[in-house]
């Protein structure tokens, strides 16, 4: 570096004020909101009927809404783990919750689209305390398996003793009505509009899709987001600077559990059914794998994760013959990017656009590779 | 009256005493040094009165308040800071970051709900934390992560966190240990300077004999859990037992 010369620093001075610039606009909250919201409307699109492209990834609409659900999911979930560090083997229970209230207010109480996904949110919030004041004594492994034994403990509790209210593995069925009584959630847009988004349903997920991306934006640009990532980093510091750990985390853990509850609540939305499956472990292991294979405490890491994880149970899944082999396929998958890049798809992606931005260092890079070892040795020998 | 006050305090391990009758006074001010043989339980005094470990019986007073039983994040709002012997850093947070997280305890208490404002918002706390950051000497390093710094920069990064807790009473456990003398002069210096103008109160606990002499208004001597003498540095230096049981035949 210290070997820069003069000829190259003049091109190199425009370059960085962009670079400079680009760095800041990034990590705005409305460029983070306008990049959530054009990703929301054109996500559909590109992935299900935009020309060639979507003739490659060969997806649906369906498949969309169930990506945007998921993802709200895995974002909730990595604001626990990336975030605060916490492990979390038991996020399902806050799931299938949350799926669960909604679908009971639905039927016996009153059945309104936006009310009932606030009340779902509202259960698991409801739920996040009780299982916080159990969880948060632990630490690492221990609140792991004991999250996972409270989600395997609210499983069973709903598909056997209280089999009369959740209808066990029969499930509820939830009655798609107008929301606020008017708009139809089915409704069908023609041109442009139905060309992006379809139906009313696609914009009532993906409103709730950006409103999360908002709020936790907002969240991780707090002092709470600094405090978590301190707790992360070292608890035992954290608190002999002064700071009630204990209650910090509490508050991670809401609303981290609250985030969860959105997402299963629009599941029991869109699905029109809430059912035991989604109280079930392997439910809180796909959410890991989902945010630790998109990049773990970053936003546009889990959203990714769950596209991959999607896309293989969704897509690869249907081939003839390979789609036998999705999940030993995206087991792969997983293993090398995690192996390679512990961040992630997402940490692989930055990685790769900083190399890009020092062309120097990238065109020795690859030199190097080219070139091998002993080349390198052969030109110092060459100096002397 | 004194501003930290223990009595009778003792800590056992299992069947080790590793505190005995523990009784110290620091006044308001004052710096104070804690020296004594490896394993004499300097480690295990300080940790018993900021909250690490619950002594075993005994009191710790501070600024009238009983210590004992108390977090240490409690111990903590009170005014009492303290900095580790091994850099207890944050690695992969911004050495700004770093001290950022302890201006926010200093200013805004052990908890309070506003993760709906953005920290940029807060300006007293950027303020602390550009002060800290400009007193310490790390300004131009703010925007590393604190996990690539060298050694001798944790160390003052683990003093300028402490520092930022806003203490009236500063425990530094070794601040000097793996420093340069160069550095370890820019420590005393920063010492010296923590006393006179921000009016601290630190309780300082050295291995480097010179330095020890050289700053301390008076002198613990810690030795197998029981304190065996306290006085100026000219007391100490010339107390037989600190000399037979710490300074001894080898010399320093």
């Amino acid at each position: 570096m210290s070997t820069d010369n003069l000829q190259t620093d003049v091109e190199d001075e425009s370059s960085l004020i962009s670079v400079d610039a680009w760095d800041r606009i990034k990590h705005t909250e409305r460029f983070i909101f306008m990049v959530s919201v054009a990703f929301v409307l054109t996500f559909s699109y590109l992935f299900s009927r935009a020309p060639v492209v979507s003739d490659v990834t060969q997806g649906y609409h369906g498949l969309t809404i169930t990506i945007l659900i998921w993802s709200i999911f895995a974002l909730g979930f990595n604001l626990l783990l990336g975030q605060t560090g916490l492990l979390s083997f038991g996020h399902a229970m806050f799931f299938g919750t949350a799926s669960y209230a909604t679908a009971l207010f639905s039927i016996h109480v009153f059945n309104e689209p936006l009310l009932i996904v606030v009340v779902g949110v509202l259960s698991a919030l409801a739920l996040g305390v009780v299982a916080a004041v159990i969880l948060l004594r632990l630490h690492t492994v221990y609140f792991a398996i004991v999250a996972l034994a409270i989600g395997q403990f609210l499983y069973f509790l709903a598909s056997n003793p209280l089999e009369g209210i959740t209808q066990g593995i029969n499930g509820l069925e939830v009655e798609r009505t107008p929301l606020l009584g008017m708009v139809d959630l089915e409704h069908e847009y023609g041109g442009i509009l139905g060309e992006l988004v379809v139906n009313n349903l696609y914009l009532f997920v993906g409103a709730f899709f950006v409103g999360a991306v908002v709020f936790i934006t907002r969240v991780r640009k707090s002092p709470y987001g600094l405090i978590f990532k301190a707790i992360r980093e070292n608890e035992t510091r954290a608190s002999f600077v002064g700071l009630d750990v204990w209650r910090y985390k509490f508050a991670a853990f809401l609303l981290s559990a609250g985030i969860t509850g959105l997402a299963g609540a629009l599941l029991a939305v869109n699905t029109q059914f809430a059912g035991v499956e989604r109280l079930y472990w392997s439910i809180s292991g796909d959410v890991v794998v989902m945010a630790v294979l998109g990049g773990l405490g970053t936003l546009a890491g889990p959203v990714i994760g769950t596209f991959v994880w999607f896309y293989f149970k969704g897509i690869v899944n249907g081939y003839p013959m390979l789609g036998n082999y999705w999940l030993l396929m995206l087991a792969v998958s997983f293993t090398a990017v995690v192996w390679v890049y512990p961040d992630g798809i997402w940490g692989m992606i930055t990685d790769f656009t900083a190399e890009l931005r020092e062309p120097r260092n990238l065109a020795e890079k690859v030199k190097g590779r080219l070139t091998g070892g002993s080349a390198a040795e052969g030109s110092d020998g060459g100096e002397r | 009256m004194a501003l930290l006050e223990t009595n009778d305090l003792t800590k056992e391990f299992g069947g080790l005493t590793a505190l005995n009758g523990v009784e110290i006074a620091v006044q308001e001010g004052e710096l104070v040094s804690l020296i004594g043989p490896n394993g004499a339980g300097k480690s295990t005094l300080i940790n018993t009165i900021t909250g690490r470990l619950t002594p075993t019986r005994g009191t710790v007073t501070y600024a009238g308040n009983d210590l004992v039983g108390m977090e240490p994040f409690e111990i903590a709002q009170l005014g009492v800071g303290r900095t580790f012997q091994t850099a207890s850093i944050l690695p992969e947070l911004s050495v700004r970051e770093n001290v950022q997280v302890a201006a926010f305890a200093a200013e805004h208490g052990s908890f309070r709900i506003n993760f709906l404002s953005r920290r940029d918002s807060f300006d007293e706390v950027q303020e602390l934390t550009d002060d800290i950051l400009a007193t310490i000497g790390l300004g131009e390093k703010a925007g590393m992560e604190a996990a690539s710094l060298p050694y001798g920069d944790k160390r003052r990064l683990e003093v300028a966190i402490g520092l930022a807790t806003d203490p009236d009473l500063l425990f530094m456990d070794e601040p000097t240990a793996g420093m340069s003398p160069t550095e370890t002069e820019m420590t005393v210096d920063l010492i010296e300077n923590l006393l006179s103008e921000w009016g601290m109160t630190i309780f300082l606990v050295e291995h480097d004999m010179d330095i020890v002499f050289d700053i301390s208004d008076r002198i613990f001597t810690l030795h197998q859990g029981e304190l065996i003498a306290k006085g100026t540095p000219d007391e100490i230096r010339d107390h037989p037992a600190v000399r037979e049981a710490y300074l001894g035949g080898e010399g320093e």
